[in-house]
């Protein structure tokens, strides 16, 4: 059990690391599906382990899935649509504005 | 199969709302194909959260659950959904003129809104941690969408990416921490974990901690709580006006509504919370306040002011207590008026060629528009917590909440930010009044809409003002859903 | 605990091994292109994991829908995005420290976790053999609600995506 548990916070781990020193946006999106990977994993192991009270963390991962695909649907046509605008895709350049 | 069908328990009249409002998003995709919806979206948006509106009062009286415990309809969940629909029909209203203004008109915009809002009632009207999840997705992509819509604008694009990023970086937080709340309670039914509070606290301690700080970030982001702030200012500037207008009030109620739900009911007897809700309480205002005394953009400035609205009201999850939670409802049904009250002056100047909306821009504002700079200033008082608008009784019920629960210290520190705050908030009163214009001001035509929207906002603002006690009672009888 | 079977025990180690290094790709390759295909792998090996643990039905769609959906639609970004892809720019940015730093507290905690056995009240009964059937009744009783609003939310992303990606109107 908690072989799953410390495997999907490493993952979690990474896609942090991940999301915070990318600048390409497409970088950081694959980043942020490590980390609602983890979490998934957690809601299957805990699912597994707690045994027969309910499908829910089956069904949470579930609809994770599909959330993150709606998530990437909509973030990558924000990327192709700045792309066109800009002809580059760094979330760091992206920064007209000041702080 | 039919002894799965008989269990079922399919209740439409429980969400009538929010499917008034998908009906409605519905109707104008359908239109799009005639190319008739340019002119009736807006009309069809209107009617449909009037419908929803008319839907969500009768629920005023109804405590049941549905859908195998995954809706609930109480007191506050009615509430949480009527101040939706209201900021959104305000919106919708507003942005109208705006994008016609700008050319960027497209009904697909009322289509998302309507979505969005739809997103939010279903987040506040559950229980369930999995549906709460799914509404505050519902609610963020299109307004990932609606932050990227003036698609030529290099801002707008740029406000859509960050705020993409920075809201799946949230969930990503949120996630795992539900993903440990789920684990040591065994359930995401809130009402579950009220139950079996004292069982899981013992035997999944850990877990529960870990997970309700993940969740706190993750909520902290969404409800731009410092240090997970740094998205706003630049999200709010980029977006188009009327979107940041909505952006600063609705997904901010319903984080706020979600995180009630969650931290003021379903783990309120985790106490050590309560110190952690003070530092990001304090840091919230305080980090809000100072940045924008030094911001020449009005839109910039509201946008760190609402930063530091934000850290108001999570005073009221570091007090905790039905008085908390009843005053900080209270300040956000003020809230939600007053700030899109402001915004909608902001973008009314914006209409005009050129405009950025710089300070400096408000000069000789008061000799065009001597009412409009009126209502300006009535917006600018309610924000900085004058009497006798609803901004002061906001502050004073949250305050006076803190003291009772002995928390003195974030009682100063919040009075002491409320000063700070006037300086910037009257600074836009002395600027349209005081300062002298170059030239002649171009005046900004008003519309029909615009009109009602400012009226709605500013009688709202003058009257819960002078009748705050009838409001505090409604938020009151909506807090007891969770005894 | 699964671990103690040495078979299971094994497979798991593989896995784990695989989604960490690709995951470790994923965020430290030049190459966007290559970091695309070492996401996939990660996915694949999370999938895999699935299988481990009796989710049969969420590994399908993990193949399915992350593997053969989402990766491709990364893939095509980063070929419509080509000029990223080919020349060798940063792609990193100089918030590796803060990062570091983040990351290698949850790091931390996860070789905490390690440490704390059999926190778990392990509870009883094992899950239903027919995963897909439960799964699907369940999708079709209780958690009818979140089925249904999660496809508004599929929904919501199409119009949104449309109206962002889409050429000018004439």
């Amino acid at each position: 059990m908690v072989y799953y548990l410390a495997l999907a916070a490493l993952l979690f781990a990474i896609g942090l690391f991940g999301v915070m020193t990318r600048r390409n946006a497409i970088g950081i999106l694959m980043s942020l599906e490590l980390m609602f990977n983890a979490a998934n994993i957690n809601f299957v192991a805990f699912n597994q382990y707690l045994g027969g009270n309910g499908m829910a963390g089956q069904l949470f991962a579930l609809f994770v899935v599909v959330v993150a695909a709606a998530e990437a649907t909509v973030g990558l046509a924000i990327v192709l649509l700045i792309y066109r605008n800009w002809r580059g895709v760094d979330a760091d350049n992206v920064s007209i504005m000041k702080w | 199969m039919t002894d799965y069908v008989s269990t079922l328990s399919i209740d439409i009249g429980l969400i009538g709302p929010e499917l008034a409002l998908l009906i409605a998003a519905a109707v104008i995709l359908l239109l799009i194909f005639t190319r008739k919806a340019d002119r009736f979206a807006t009309a069809i948006g209107l009617i449909g959260l009037v419908v929803s509106m008319v839907l969500t009062v009768r629920q005023w009286d109804v405590k049941v659950g549905g859908f195998s415990g995954m809706v609930t309809v109480d007191q506050f969940a009615v509430l949480f959904k009527l101040l939706f629909a209201v900021a959104s029909g305000l919106t919708l209203l507003l942005a109208e003129r705006y994008f016609h203004a700008k050319h960027i008109a497209r009904p697909e915009f009322t289509a998302l809104l309507l979505v969005s809002t739809m997103g939010m009632m279903v987040m506040a009207g559950t229980t369930d941690l999995i549906v709460i999840f799914l509404g505050l997705e519902i609610m963020s992509v299109p307004l990932y969408v609606m932050a990227g819509f003036n698609r030529r604008s290099l801002e707008s694009n740029e406000s859509g990416i960050k705020y993409f990023i920075m809201g799946a970086f949230a969930t990503g937080f949120l996630l795992m921490g539900i993903a440990l709340i789920y684990g040591a309670s065994e359930t995401t039914d809130l009402r579950r974990i009220v139950t079996d509070f004292s069982y899981i606290a013992t035997n999944a301690k850990l877990f529960l901690f870990t997970g309700a700080a993940l969740m706190m970030v993750g909520f902290g982001f969404k409800v731009g709580a410092v240090p997970f702030h740094s998205w706003i200012p630049d999200v709010y500037q980029g977006a188009p006006t009327p979107v940041t207008a909505f952006f600063s009030v609705a997904p901010k109620a319903a984080g706020f509504a979600a995180l009630l739900r969650i931290f003021a009911y379903g783990l309120k007897d985790l106490g050590a919370l309560s110190d952690v809700w003070w530092i990001l309480a304090v840091l919230t205002m305080t980090v809000g306040n100072i940045l924008a005394l030094r911001q020449e953009n009005v839109k910039r400035m509201l946008a760190y002011s609402s930063i530091a609205h934000a850290g108001y009201m999570l005073v009221a999850l570091a007090v905790g207590g039905a008085d908390a939670a009843s005053a900080v409802i209270f300040y956000l049904i003020g809230y939600t008026l007053f700030n899109l009250g402001g915004f909608t002056v902001v973008a009314l100047l914006e209409t005009r060629a050129g405009s950025r909306a710089d300070f400096s821009e408000m000069a000789g504002l008061s000799k065009a528009h001597p009412y409009l700079t009126a209502t300006l200033a009535l917006f600018m008082f309610s924000l900085s917590g004058f009497p006798p608008t609803v901004g002061f009784f906001g502050k004073f019920y949250l305050f006076s909440a803190a003291v009772k629960g002995g928390f003195i210290w974030l009682t100063v520190i919040g009075v002491m930010n409320s000063f700070v705050s006037v300086y910037y908030y009257l600074r836009v009163v002395k600027v349209s009044y005081f300062d002298q214009i170059e030239g002649r001001f171009v005046p900004a035509p008003l519309s029909a809409g615009v009109l009602f929207v400012l009226i709605v906002t500013a009688v709202g603002t003058l009257g819960f003002g002078l009748f705050p006690d009838n409001v505090l009672e409604i938020a009151r009888r909506a807090i007891q859903a969770f005894a | 605990m699964e671990a103690v079977q040495p078979n299971v025990g094994f497979v798991f180690g593989l896995f784990a091994a695989i989604i960490i290094t690709s995951a470790l790709l994923v965020v430290t390759l030049k190459n966007i292109f290559h970091c695309a295909l070492a996401l996939i792998v990660c996915l694949t090996g999370v999938a895999g994991i699935f299988v481990l643990l009796h989710a049969e039905f969420l590994a399908a769609v993990q193949v399915l829908i992350y593997v053969g959906a989402v990766s491709v639609l990364i893939i095509f970004s980063v070929m419509l995005t080509s000029n990223l892809a080919s020349r060798r720019i940063v792609q990193t940015n100089q918030n590796a420290l803060v990062a570091g730093f983040a990351a290698l507290i949850f790091g931390a905690g996860a070789l905490l976790l390690l440490k704390l056995h059999d926190i778990w009240p392990k509870a009883g009964s094992a899950l239903p053999d027919d995963n897909v059937m439960t799964i699907g009744k369940l999708l079709m009783t209780d958690y009818m609600l979140p089925f249904e609003v999660v496809s508004v939310l599929m929904l919501a992303a199409m119009i949104g995506a449309i109206v962002l990606a889409r050429g000018e109107r004439s």
